[in-house]
């Protein structure tokens, strides 16, 4: 009977140990120096003119490349800061949930840059820099949504805006609404901007709002 | 059974509140009062009184600052508190160990 009671105690301070444990660390400032990033990657993309398929392909991965190195380097220095262990178990956890989406984005990219010459023109331009877009940021959605897991909750609503509005615009372009406005290479860059750019940018400055508000009883 | 570990069993610790409030910072170098109120889903007055039992035994510590011009309390667990919550689970798991069949 005691031992039955000593193992309900355990599992309870096991699950209260681990709701404790949810990844927080410079989440604020992640998102907002993503969002700034991708802001002015689709800024420089359009007045730079990147148009052809491969070269969208390889720029917004280099870009994405810099976001993640920037939000490890950030994510560090504040454990530095703290004087916490930076590997810790819940960023371990929240890499891990990220990390499948990400690959599986980063490949697809690669695949179709590899393939792109082999492609009819339209073909190259459609899949590269209307479909890519979408399917990358369906993706991300769905990487967030992984990692809201062990993130506070936010972030799973987050992942799943994603997801949606990358649904819809994929319906809108598929049955060929407003088809004088998701043209490529505009909308990649454009779509790219306003999700990893604006949103982020967004989700960031709530972040600074709304993160260890003032909480006297 | 020996019973020896069940007497043992830290009384300050041993309750709900307390315990939950142990277990959430024993995973977390600090953790806001809303954090916890939150999560444990108390009441701002109960938690304090839990807090206050916690501090006076030396377990958790307290500090009061401010952010964006609103007042933040943050509690962590004191070395004697880690110490104390170790113990409490050592104690329990040893419950556990002797409830199991020997062997033969």
């Amino acid at each position: 009977m005691e031992s039955n009671w000593a193992a309900e105690h355990l599992q309870a301070i096991r699950t209260l140990m681990e709701r404790s444990a949810l990844y927080r660390r410079a989440l604020a400032p992640v998102m907002t120096a993503n969002g700034v990033l991708g802001a002015l990657a689709a800024a420089i993309g359009l007045m730079a003119r990147v148009e052809a398929p491969r070269a969208f392909l390889g720029y917004w991965m280099a870009v994405a490349l810099a976001a993640v190195a920037g939000s490890f380097l950030l994510a560090r220095r504040q454990a530095l800061k703290d004087a916490e262990p930076f590997w810790s178990p819940p960023t371990r956890r929240v890499a891990q949930a990220l990390a499948p989406s990400l690959f599986f984005g980063f490949v697809l990219g690669l695949l179709l840059a590899a393939l792109e010459p082999a492609l009819r023109p339209g073909a190259g331009a459609a899949l590269g820099l209307f479909w890519l877009p979408l399917v990358w940021i369906a993706l991300y959605g769905c990487a967030l949504h992984a990692a809201g897991f062990f993130m506070p909750r936010g972030m799973k609503i987050f992942g799943w805006a994603l997801v949606l509005a990358s649904s819809l615009l994929g319906a809108i372009g598929a049955f060929g609404f407003l088809e004088e406005w998701i043209r490529p290479p505009l909308f990649g860059h454009s779509l790219m901007g306003l999700v990893f750019g604006l949103a982020h940018l967004a989700y960031g400055i709530y972040l600074y709002f709304t993160e260890r508000r003032g909480n006297e009883p | 059974m020996n019973l020896e570990p069940l007497l043992r069993l830290d009384r300050v610790i041993h309750e709900k509140g307390r315990m939950g409030i142990m277990s959430m910072l024993a995973a977390s170098a600090d953790l806001s009062f809303t954090e916890l109120r939150d999560a444990l889903e108390m009441t701002d007055g109960n938690l304090t009184t839990h807090i206050r039992t916690l501090q006076e035994a030396g377990y958790v510590s307290v500090t009061k600052s401010f952010q964006n011009h609103r007042r933040l309390t943050t509690c962590s667990l004191t070395r004697a508190g880690r110490r104390a919550f170790a113990n409490y689970i050592n104690l329990l798991e040893e419950v556990v160990r002797q409830s199991k069949p020997k062997p033969p």
